[in-house]
């Protein structure tokens, strides 16, 4: 072959980044997506703590969150910054769960809140509820471990010396409508105004939500981001077939596995503190890849897109039939099941991707 | 010498046994080219060679230590293996598959170096699709796909590489070409390769070891000049051929008997042929 100095091929549409010894791989686009995201959640944050019974000045809420005095202390900092920071992290847990388990699945139906994982952290948390159990220091632990005993049953089940994506994800959904049912059981079960409690936290919902709810889930969030980072790049690995990607030297059983754990973990938590927002795992993901372009989901492009998402979400519940509110999930569902039967009608026509 | 080799290796998918006590030596810096009849576990062979199937008994040895006690990086430094169907990522671009192929020589925090575009650029030259390396995958045909593949896998740069039927989807040119390029990258770095191959005749023009597999045992290995002959292709494939030299290269050249005639007798081609070709 000629051994002139042909030009040197890169990875198309990926830049170098050089630290020192390190190189990372950075896709443009996805880097380019990624900034424009944070600028419209930026946006969207700052409508957000506006917007509301009262509307107050944009000036007002940056002196407020500045840490200037500011009359409207109390409405901004109090009551209305908490909730969308719980939204902002459930946003952004959910779009890496789905973006992680999809990833695996390689199936975007594969969503923990398709599959069986936000039904399994509601059904032992609404159980709990029934029995009493309310407090915010232990109802999170019940909702992963729900979540957490949902994956592993599906997991069980869909087991047959490997894991076949079309029989893991429709078992999943299985499981999803029975852990349903077992909720609804315990709603009618318990007391009336626990069940009604239970009711809005089932359909995810932001109201009310304090930094007691927010600090844990910013603390949790926080010890799983060295995680995510690995993800990020072990996700790269396992979107071949096992052969080659076995034979690129990938631990795929324990790769798999983690990035398993690590999504059933954040869609549980993210469950636990706001109640499963449907449907926000699953379309954070594949709009995020749509419009990145990348080979595999981008995970921080998942999440703010995740976290934009519930932003609004919650910003439309909240004004759309003011003075009533609509609980998050309500709306997330009305953009997200259209989808959902979108993909299904596309899986039936063209092959099993 | 050999640095991969068998010894007593019994493969099974769940309980049925495949492949039965193969003890096989994979020359080293040399073509070793699998035949034998579909199914007869070549596909299986090889995957156990690139430590994707765990042995049931017996073992795969790399340098007289058991694949299975490798750590499976240390394994993709040494071997590179192209399975028959590989699937890629959705959406993937040429030179991004190609890199995938670094993947045993990189870390989470150096995710490229000179020596990982270097590797690439040259593989893809080497399969000649560099023109292509901004279009996605999915869009190209059975054949440049191949290249591509074959490609990644060269990318890797592994002194031992295995390949399974490289040659699927190719015309004839690019199948010739494929298979100049095992040879011209064995001889140019002293690659040992390994191919699994169904074109009988191609593998005893490629081929510097031939191994022929029934029902997963070896029948023959050697040299295709010694291994071929009509007696081996017949207790194979179960198809009677004359074995000619080949005009171009003199090795071995399978020729069936005549397609089937109205009105001729079952065999009677064969027998003609082979009445002719003693004569
Ligand atoms: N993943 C698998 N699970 C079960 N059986 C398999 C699997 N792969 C191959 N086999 C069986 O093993 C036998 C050998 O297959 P293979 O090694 O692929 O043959 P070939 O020589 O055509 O490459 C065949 O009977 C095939 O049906
Ligand atoms: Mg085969």
């Amino acid at each position: 072959m000629s051994t002139t100095t042909a030009p040197r091929v890169r990875p198309a549409g990926y830049s170098v980044v050089r630290a020192g010894r390190a190189a990372f791989l950075l896709h443009r686009r996805a880097a380019v997506v990624a900034v424009s995201l944070v600028v419209l959640l930026a946006a969207a944050c700052l409508a957000c703590l506006c917007v509301g019974e009262s509307f107050i000045a944009p000036a007002e809420v940056v002196r407020v969150i500045t840490g200037r005095p500011s009359p409207d202390e109390l409405v901004v900092g109090t009551l209305r910054a908490p909730r969308m920071v719980v939204g902002l992290l459930v946003g952004a847990a959910f779009g890496v769960a789905g973006a992680l388990i999809q990833t695996v699945a390689r199936n975007p139906l594969a969503s923990p809140d398709i599959i069986g994982v936000s039904q399994g952290a509601s059904a032992l948390t609404v159980g709990a509820m029934t029995f009493g159990v309310t407090s915010y220091a232990v109802l999170p632990y019940l909702s992963v471990l729900g979540g957490l005993l949902a994956a592993l049953l599906v997991y069980a089940f869909a087991w047959r010396g490997g894991l076949h994506a079309t029989r893991f994800v429709l078992i999943g959904i299985g499981f999803a409508i029975a852990l349903r049912s077992v909720t609804t059981l315990f709603m009618t079960k318990g007391d009336y105004l626990v069940a009604q409690q239970a009711q809005i936290w089932m359909t995810g919902s932001l109201n009310g939500r304090g930094w007691a709810e927010a600090a844990p889930l910013g603390w949790t969030f926080l010890i799983l981001v060295p995680f995510v980072a690995w993800a990020a790049r072990a996700q790269r690995t396992v979107s071949m077939d096992d052969d080659t990607a076995t034979a690129l030297g990938v631990r795929l059983g324990r790769v798999r596995l983690g990035l398993v754990l690590l999504g059933v973990v954040l869609a549980s938590v993210a469950t636990g503190a706001a109640g499963p927002v449907d449907f926000v795992a699953l379309l954070a993901p594949q709009i995020a890849r749509r419009v990145t372009r990348t080979a595999q989901i981008p995970l921080l492009c998942s999440a703010l897109l995740g976290a934009f998402i519930v932003v609004v979400a919650d910003l439309l519940a909240r004004r759309l039939f003011s003075p009533t509110e609509l609980p998050v999930g309500v709306l997330t569902a009305a953009v997200g099941a259209p989808y959902l039967i979108w993909l299904i009608v596309r899986s039936r026509t063209g092959g099993n991707r | 010498m050999t640095r991969l080799s068998t010894s007593a290796l019994t493969l099974a998918y769940e309980d049925r046994t495949v492949v039965h006590d193969l003890d096989l030596a994979v020359p080293d810096g040399r073509v070793t080219v699998i035949v034998g009849p579909n199914a007869c576990g070549k596909s299986t062979t090889l995957r156990a060679l690139g430590r994707l199937l765990k042995p049931r008994r017996g073992s795969v040895l790399l340098d007289g230590e058991a694949l299975t006690r490798l750590p499976t990086k240390k394994i993709a430094q040494q071997i590179g293996l192209l399975p028959q169907t590989p699937v890629a990522p959705e959406a993937i671009t040429v030179a991004d598959l190609v890199a995938r192929g670094r993947q045993p020589h990189q870390h989470w925090w150096q995710q490229w170096s000179d020596a990982d575009e270097r590797a690439v650029t040259e593989a893809m030259e080497r399969t000649d699709v560099a023109a292509l390396a901004d279009r996605s995958v999915d869009e190209l045909s059975g054949g440049q796909r191949q290249r591509v593949w074959i490609a990644m896998a060269l990318a890797q740069e592994t002194e031992l590489l295995l390949l399974d039927e490289p040659t699927t989807y190719l015309d004839i040119a690019h199948q010739v070409e494929v298979l100049d390029l095992v040879r011209q990258l064995n001889h140019d770095k002293d690659r040992t390769v390994v191919l699994v191959l169904h074109d009988l005749n191609q593998a005893a023009r490629y081929a510097d070891h031939l191994v022929a597999m029934k029902s997963g045992r070896i029948v023959a290995e050697g040299p295709p000049a010694e291994v071929v002959t009509a007696d081996l292709v017949r207790e194979v494939f179960g198809l009677d051929c004359v074995v000619v030299p080949d005009p171009v290269t003199g090795s071995p050249l399978i020729v069936p008997g005549a397609p089937w005639q109205a009105g001729a007798r079952s065999g009677a081609a064969s027998d003609s042929l082979s009445r002719k070709a003693a004569s």
